[in-house]
């Protein structure tokens, strides 16, 4: 017995077992309710985060499938992301002169964000996470136009994807699958929101950048299918994925990122075949459609930002 | 004649044929020789710069009023420019009429308000707080000169974010005898210097200069803790104790 320091009571006691509040098949493994062709609404909103130079707020639909089920520990969870820009500002003393601007960015899951709790010290996918979105905004900024200053990007991922379908969740194991996946819808949303929030800072880009996510999934009993913008949750397999940050009027593309089992190029002559190239155009229109909503986005707050300070 | 500018621009809208304009501050060109077209490269209203002036291919227009495309037939219709804007729409902070709240970067030529924040024998280290635009002569920003006693003779103040490093050399403190300057006697620290940006610098520090009539100190306070009112190009008044205190002052208008 240590008696100098507190120790726990002398019986041990045993945590308590909650019952699975998960349990049954009250959401189906493939439960898509989009067309293929069809991405998740977005709504986008800058200029938020009044103490940063430059903000956005993303958010994806979560699946209308499962909101029957009236139970929170059911729902299906959406993807909330926000981004704050500082900058540009001052490099720190010690820093060596810089011609032009210096990204750093950051991505951190708040600690709700997903079912798992997760901590406060940067983990590898974070940091896997904000590499990616480095490479894809560097392409994007202007940094001549900034000598000597850098810039800060912090995406907060409010509410993150899971990366298996609830009821494997509800087991306690991941379903036997390798996860991941979920962190490709995010980092689409990253770089969309990112791009938001730089221009709303006012910092020279060459053109907006926007992220889509295509992906090879396997649905029960159908033939291995191609669909936009998926959520790991609505399938029961994803065999193949592919995240592209990509520059609409230029037709560049500044980021690709696949993972997954698939061919590199076509052999049959079917008009969509499941390769390499396939999911990379269809991610470029899944891009090409988080535009549309980005642009709407941005005239909306530059007008608003117009008519004040035509006021003040 | 080409099309009329697009009431709002958003980076990567294509604003013009480089052909008929010249790409002003908030736009770019695009890199590939096929298209020719100047792209915005700001969110904001663009404005077209008259053709006749060739300095205002440089200088950002600081109002947001669109003016009237007007390029001539056989030369070039001016500079597409998107001014920036206010970083956001939901910052509060105090604008007066003259002091505009943009990202701003002080540049090789502009004119600053920087406050002093140590006196060395070597220079004088101050934070730049406020940078002048340039000033546009005929440009859509230039009518107002010499309306707000303040600014007379330079562009719109833009409030900096966060402060810039910078240093005044003891060489730069005055155009002539620069080699008999003592520092100790042209600055105290807390003054506010009005002063010319000539380098980039180093890594951390702008170089400013203060060698000019019109640069130098324009606010001081004096060791009792009053402001003072400048007496001569070199020396303030404490209005209350009636004590005198050396400055490099700036010429007052």
């Amino acid at each position: 017995m240590d008696r100098r320091r507190v120790n726990g009571p002398a019986g041990g006691t045993a945590p308590p077992v909650y019952a699975s509040t998960l349990t049954g098949k009250t959401a189906s493994a493939a439960n898509r309710t989009r067309q293929p062709n069809e991405i998740r609404k977005i709504f986008v909103k800058t200029g938020l985060t009044p103490s940063a130079s430059g903000s956005a707020y993303l958010e994806l639909e979560s699946s209308p499938a499962t909101h029957h089920s009236k139970s929170l520990t059911n729902r299906t969870p959406a993807l909330k992301l926000t981004c704050t820009v500082h900058g540009p500002r001052p490099l720190p003393r010690s820093a060596p002169f810089s011609p032009q601007l210096l990204l750093s960015t950051r991505v951190k899951f708040a600690p709700f964000a997903a079912r798992q709790r997760r901590g406060y010290i940067p983990d590898a996918s974070e940091k896997d996470l904000a590499a990616h979105l480095e490479t894809a905004l560097r392409g994007v900024l202007i940094g001549e136009r900034w000598p000597k200053s850098g810039v800060d990007v912090v995406v907060t991922v409010l509410e993150g994807e899971e990366d298996c379908p609830l009821e494997a969740l509800a087991e306690g194991n991941q379903g036997g699958r390798i996860g991941g996946w979920g962190l490709m819808s995010i980092l689409s949303g990253c770089i969309t929101v990112a791009s938001a929030a730089v221009t709303d800072a006012g910092i020279d880009c060459v053109d907006l950048i926007t992220g889509g996510v295509a992906a090879i999934v396997r649905q029960p009993s159908a033939p291995l299918q191609l669909v936009l913008d998926p959520c790991p949750s609505d399938h029961e397999e994803i065999v193949a994925a592919c995240v592209i940050g990509y520059l609409q009027s230029r037709d560049e593309v500044t980021e690709l990122w696949a993972k997954g089992n698939i061919s590199p190029s076509s052999s049959g002559k079917e008009t969509k075949p499941l390769c390499f190239e396939t999911l990379v155009d269809l991610a470029v229109e899944a891009a090409n459609g988080a535009r549309r909503v980005l642009v709407e986005a941005i005239k909306e707050s530059t007008e608003a930002k117009l008519e004040s300070s035509a006021v003040g | 004649m080409s099309a009329p500018l697009p009431p709002l621009a958003y980076p990567g809208l294509p604003l013009g044929p480089s052909s008929l304009y010249t790409p002003g501050p908030g736009t770019h060109l695009s890199p590939s020789p096929s298209s020719t077209h100047i792209h915005a490269s700001l969110a904001g209203r663009p404005i077209l710069l008259p053709p006749s002036n060739k300095t205002s291919t440089l200088t950002p227009s600081t109002n947001n009023k669109a003016t009237k495309p007007t390029p001539s037939p056989n030369n070039r219709g001016g500079a597409i420019s998107v001014p920036s804007i206010l970083p956001s729409a939901t910052h509060a902070r105090p604008t007066s009429k003259n002091i505009s709240n943009k990202n701003v970067l002080p540049e090789v030529g502009s004119v600053v308000l920087a406050r002093v924040l140590r006196v060395r024998g070597r220079g004088v280290d101050v934070g730049i707080l406020v940078v002048y635009d340039k000033p546009i002569e005929g440009g859509p920003g230039g009518g107002k000169e010499g309306k707000d006693g303040g600014n007379a003779g330079w562009g719109e103040g833009n409030v900096c974010g966060e402060e810039w490093q910078g240093v005044i050399r003891r060489e730069d403190v005055r155009a002539t005898e620069r080699d008999g300057v003592v520092c100790a006697e042209g600055f105290r620290v807390g003054d506010v210097v009005r002063g010319v940006v000539i380098s980039l610098g180093d890594q951390s520090n702008y170089y400013l200069t203060t060698g000019k009539n019109e640069l130098g100190v324009v606010m001081a306070k004096s060791e009792a803790g009053n402001t003072m009112v400048p007496i001569s190009w070199r020396e303030f008044r404490d209005p209350v104790t009636g004590a005198t205190e050396s400055r490099k002052v700036a010429k007052p208008f």
